[in-house]
């Protein structure tokens, strides 16, 4: 970068500006809209800079309308979701990374083709599935269903992780002796252990925005996620902006701040493989 | 590795048992039901899709999905590519930007959707609030409530929300490009937009179609966003199809009709797929 030659700079920063304040807008929003007053956030028009400040909305959501419980169920489906997906797929990823065996190509093809199914597809049989085994408007059938959304994906990126290691260690620990099982716990497992953890995190995410899945298979109100709670509240007849906004910002903050931990591991999900060619 | 004929299964079944279970099924059922054939056997019935021809609220809805998604994977694949091509640059402060880049994508769709609805609201919306402050409106307009507004509104949405994933595909892109390429078109005298046309485009082909594919299949199932924005109205105005589907569903229980709808976009997001599916499953072998 030469002093004599400033102006492609000059563009470039300010294109980066531009950019920034469109992606930001939205947030600013939100955020500031979540702390006007009643009386503010009703008026007309709105106003761009709240002119006084308070917290009230937020006290509002988690004092009345209970958005502490929804925020745990959330939290619960979607944990419980990110380690049962992660567990069972570590094995399938083994399976897919290391050998070669009949129908490989078929398991692969169907899994990678099983994330290109639209949700409202499988949910309504779903939906019949689970009122058949008495598990409808219970979490842990919501928690079935939103494994069977992250689970594919999850074999694929620990794949992905599992094929860069390589096979010498293995190999090198089965002539000692160890099992198949024991390899994958004690060479693979603390190798991958980061894209372990992305993963999961991935699994997680996806099911804590998902509303569709809840939307129909939960209707006791004290076993709605978060994204369900806060659609509730706009259902309802007058819509209190500044309430909504304070349920979506403790809805962003999350997931905003877990995709910027692992920025370094976003492209991996799905193209992963194609990228690194 | 030879010698072990039955171990990959052992390893591969929790898994492979699972998804037959959990999506295979449900999978099926759906076709059966499109079929009516759900929970009752006898012979498969069809009528349901020949209904497809003759509604007009599917042709509408087609359509505005059709639209939907064209303009809005077109306008991710142009912006995200502008702003992967700045950010592929080597400069102070960087980092930031790409912090800054990801953030409307790390938003569930849903609250996107809430959140643009309260930014297109009439009464207290902040897109009337410049407007009528700026003194460029003079009333208060109901974005919303208009068929051709609300669609653009719900577009500018997910234009917004969904074009950081795909410029994150296609900085991954840039940054595998071989460097000496560029050197050796710089030692040719190529310019700027030379370059781009025969070293960057050709090497970013790849990624650019994984982009592009995925977008479409995201795009066309989308549910949350619109449901959270508009709910598909006013009228079916902005309703696409995984809307549609549950609509008839769990609202008007016409689980036949609905499950039709259904097979329908799966098997066009499967068609779509391809391009993906082929490119990943060949780096396999």
């Amino acid at each position: 970068m030469t002093r004599t030659n400033l102006g492609p700079w000059i563009v470039t920063y300010a294109a980066l500006a531009a950019m920034a304040a469109y992606n930001l807008a939205p947030f600013l929003w939100m955020l500031t809209s979540s702390f006007k007053t009643d009386m503010e956030v009703t008026q007309i028009p709105a106003t761009i800079l709240p002119h006084s400040f308070t917290a009230d909305a937020y006290v509002r959501i988690f004092a009345q309308e209970g958005f502490l419980k929804y925020f745990l169920n959330s939290a619960k489906v979607s944990g419980a979701t990110a380690i049962l997906s992660a567990t069972v797929g570590i094995f399938a990823a083994y399976g897919f990374s290391r050998f070669e065996f009949r129908g490989r190509t078929v398991l692969i093809a169907a899994f990678l083709a099983s994330q290109m199914l639209p949700g409202v597809l499988l949910v309504g049989p779903y939906f019949r599935l689970l009122s058949t085994a008495g598990l409808y408007d219970t979490h842990l059938g919501l928690i079935l269903a939103q494994t069977s959304i992250t689970l594919p994906f999850t074999v694929w990126m620990l794949k992905g992780y599992i094929d860069t290691i390589p096979v010498e260690i293995e190999q090198a620990a089965m002539i000692d002796g160890a099992s198949r099982l024991q390899c994958l716990w004690y060479c693979i497992l603390p190798n991958i252990l980061p894209g372990l953890v992305a993963t999961m995190v991935f699994a997680f995410l996806l099911a804590w925005g998902d509303l569709l899945w809840a939307l129909c298979l939960i209707t006791d109100p004290d076993k709605q996620t978060m994204t369900l709670g806060i659609t509730n509240l706009v259902g309802q007849f007058r819509v209190l902006w500044s309430d909504v906004m304070a349920a979506t910002v403790i809805g962003c903050t999350i997931p905003a701040c877990f995709y910027l931990l692992l920025q370094r591991y976003l492209v991996q999900g799905s193209a992963g493989s194609a990228v690194k060619g | 590795m030879r010698g072990e004929t039955t171990t990959p299964y052992w390893f591969v079944a929790p898994a492979a048992i699972m998804l037959v279970v959990i999506l295979g099924f449900p999978a099926v059922t759906a076709i059966l039901e499109s079929a009516g054939l759900g929970g009752k056997t006898g012979f498969p019935d069809f009528r349901a899709y020949g209904r497809l021809f003759t509604d007009p609220q599917f042709g509408a809805t087609a359509l505005n999905t059709v639209i939907f998604v064209g303009v809005v994977v077109t306008m991710h694949v142009v912006i995200g590519m502008a702003i992967a091509l700045l950010l592929n640059l080597e400069m102070p402060g960087r980092w930031l930007f790409r912090v800054i880049a990801i953030l409307p994508w790390t938003m569930p769709d849903v609250i996107g959707g809430l959140i643009f609805r309260f930014i297109f609201d009439t009464l207290s919306g902040g897109v009337n609030a410049v407007l009528l402050r700026t003194g460029l409106m003079a009333q208060p307009y109901d974005w919303l409530g208009h068929p051709h507004w609300s669609l653009f509104a719900v577009i500018m949405a997910e234009v917004w929300r969904g074009y950081p994933y795909v410029m994150l595909i296609l900085l991954a892109g840039l940054q595998a490009v071989p460097r000496d390429q560029y050197e050796a078109a710089a030692i040719d005298g190529a310019g700027r937009i030379r370059t781009f046309v025969s070293i960057t485009l050709p090497n970013l082909r790849t990624v650019l179609i994984i982009a592009v594919v995925l977008d479409i299949v995201w795009e066309t199932r989308l549910f949350g966003m619109i449901y959270g924005m508009t709910g598909g109205g006013p009228g079916y105005a902005t309703q696409n199809l995984s809307l549609f589907v549950y609509k008839n569903y769990f609202q008007f229980f016409e689980t036949t009709y609905a499950s039709s709808i259904a097979v329908v976009l799966a098997a066009v997001l499967l068609a779509a797929a391809m391009p993906y599916l082929r490119l990943t499953l060949r780096r396999q072998d």
